[in-house]
């Protein structure tokens, strides 16, 4: 190795001067460096190993998964031809009422490829992008909840911001109440999912389920968010701070559904 | 040539575990320290040089991967992959204390340092420690015993001899 690195001391310091100069410069400007690129070149480049490395995985749990997903299979089925017998009634009260037909998700299946973040993921790459249908701003769900949103495409495959990323903010209301608020990843003192610029005067209980909000230019509406676990206020005193658990279990994603965002529906015909 | 290749083949290996297999155990509290671990494992073998280089390359490719902040990890990477490359030629490398107490103090350094930029600071120190401290102390017994596992499946030290800086003697 000495032959491409000079041993000698004084050219090790020069590097590790010049590799310090460079972190420091990309700290500085590192947002104008086009990343989005790079992460493309990297997902795509890692996709087939990914597939690889997961394959084992896959294969450890198929057994277990398939039988719990057989168990799921029947109850759901059940509870479907419950609730046709409820959309039918549904539709005639809402056409009686004049109201709007609610447009159904459209959803598609895609494995989840690599997790970034730790302790916990803050963006995932998903195993279908821009040559499958997946658009820039597509919601992330799985079957139990939000996961996040999808911000990156390079073509056959696509990054999702988690809604534990720092920047990630998603317009919620309270099931029950349509108390409105704003869903935040807050990492200090400790990460956690807040549910934030609610005032007082609205009540918001323990247990309550969030959904995405009739206001969100980014998720279509009512996708199950996640529970309220902790009422508090906020540092500044004026509204409230909640604390939610995820609905969508965001250590174990395996496979995410990519459901149209509001933007993709309103481009439809 | 071959040192650029073995660099970037424990790259790839590297990233590849940690967006598959350690994430599955990060998102349940167990962070097992991946970047640290090749780290120091290179400084330790390949000296300085090497050492700072591997820090920044992997650095740099897991701030690009995470989106923010874009430096921290290799910048932080850089100065223990150096600092623990020129160390190397005066510790008992193949020693399971050495290398122990070198894996606990750099994943805490490693962690500490890239988890402040999370924060803003240290107004959530309490957290940062916390978290800083179960990385180190998961890290440090499972490096030793990966080392100590490679060590027994090829048959010898895997740190061979440091390059030498002229007119220093080991």
């Amino acid at each position: 190795m000495g032959g491409l690195l000079p041993p000698a001391e004084r050219r090790s310091s020069v590097l590790v001067a010049l590799y310090v100069a460079l972190s420091l410069l990309l700290l500085t400007m590192g947002d104008r460096v086009p990343q989005a690129s790079l992460r493309g070149a990297g997902a795509t480049l890692f996709a087939p190993l990914d597939h690889v490395v997961l394959a084992a995985d896959r294969l450890w749990s198929a057994s277990g998964e398939n039988r719990a997903l057989h168990e799921r299979l029947t109850g759901l089925e059940l509870e479907n031809a419950r609730l046709r017998g409820l959309v039918v009634e549904n539709q005639r009260l809402r056409d009686e009422l004049d109201l709007p037909a609610v447009r159904e998700h459209r959803m598609k299946a895609v494995e989840v490829l690599a997790l970034t973040g730790e302790p916990y993921p803050a963006a995932a790459t998903l195993s279908a992008g821009r040559r499958h249908g997946v658009r820039e701003g597509d919601a992330v769900v799985t079957s139990t909840g939000l996961v996040g949103r999808v911000t990156e495409i390079y073509g056959g495959l696509s990054r999702a911001t988690l809604l534990t990323d720092p920047n990630a903010a998603v317009a919620c209301e309270v099931e029950s109440t349509g108390v409105l608020g704003v869903l935040r990843f807050a990492a200090v003192p400790s990460p956690r999912l807040l549910l934030t610029g609610v005032p007082f005067s609205d009540t918001v209980q323990v247990g309550q389920r969030l959904l995405t909000s009739g206001y969100s230019r980014r998720y279509p509406r009512g996708i199950p968010v996640g529970r309220v676990t902790r009422l508090g206020r906020d540092a500044s005193g004026l509204t409230q701070s909640i604390e939610v658990q995820p609905e969508a279990r965001l250590s174990r994603l395996r496979h995410v559904f990519v459901v149209p965002g509001p933007g993709s529906l309103e481009s439809q015909p | 040539m071959k040192g650029l290749v073995a660099l970037l083949v424990g790259l790839v290996v590297v990233l590849l575990l940690r967006s598959t297999a350690l994430s599955a155990f990060a998102a349940r509290g167990i962070v097992i320290d991946i970047l640290t671990f090749a780290t120091v494992f290179w400084a330790l073998r390949h000296g300085p040089s090497w050492g700072a280089t591997f820090g920044f390359a992997i650095g740099l490719c897991a701030d690009v991967d995470a989106g923010h902040w874009l430096g921290r990890h290799a910048l932080v990477l850089t100065l223990l992959g150096y600092f623990f490359g020129r160390i190397a030629a005066t510790l008992v490398r193949d020693s399971a204390r050495s290398q122990i107490v070198l894996l606990f103090f750099a994943t805490f350094v490693h962690q500490a340092a890239t988890v402040s930029f999370e924060l803003g600071g240290l107004t959530g120190w309490a957290y940062l420690v916390m978290r800083s401290l179960v990385a180190a102390i998961v890290t440090a017994p499972v490096g030793t015993l990966l080392l100590w596992a490679g060590r027994r499946m090829i048959g010898h030290s895997l740190f061979g001899n440091v390059p030498v800086q002229p007119g220093k003697a080991l």
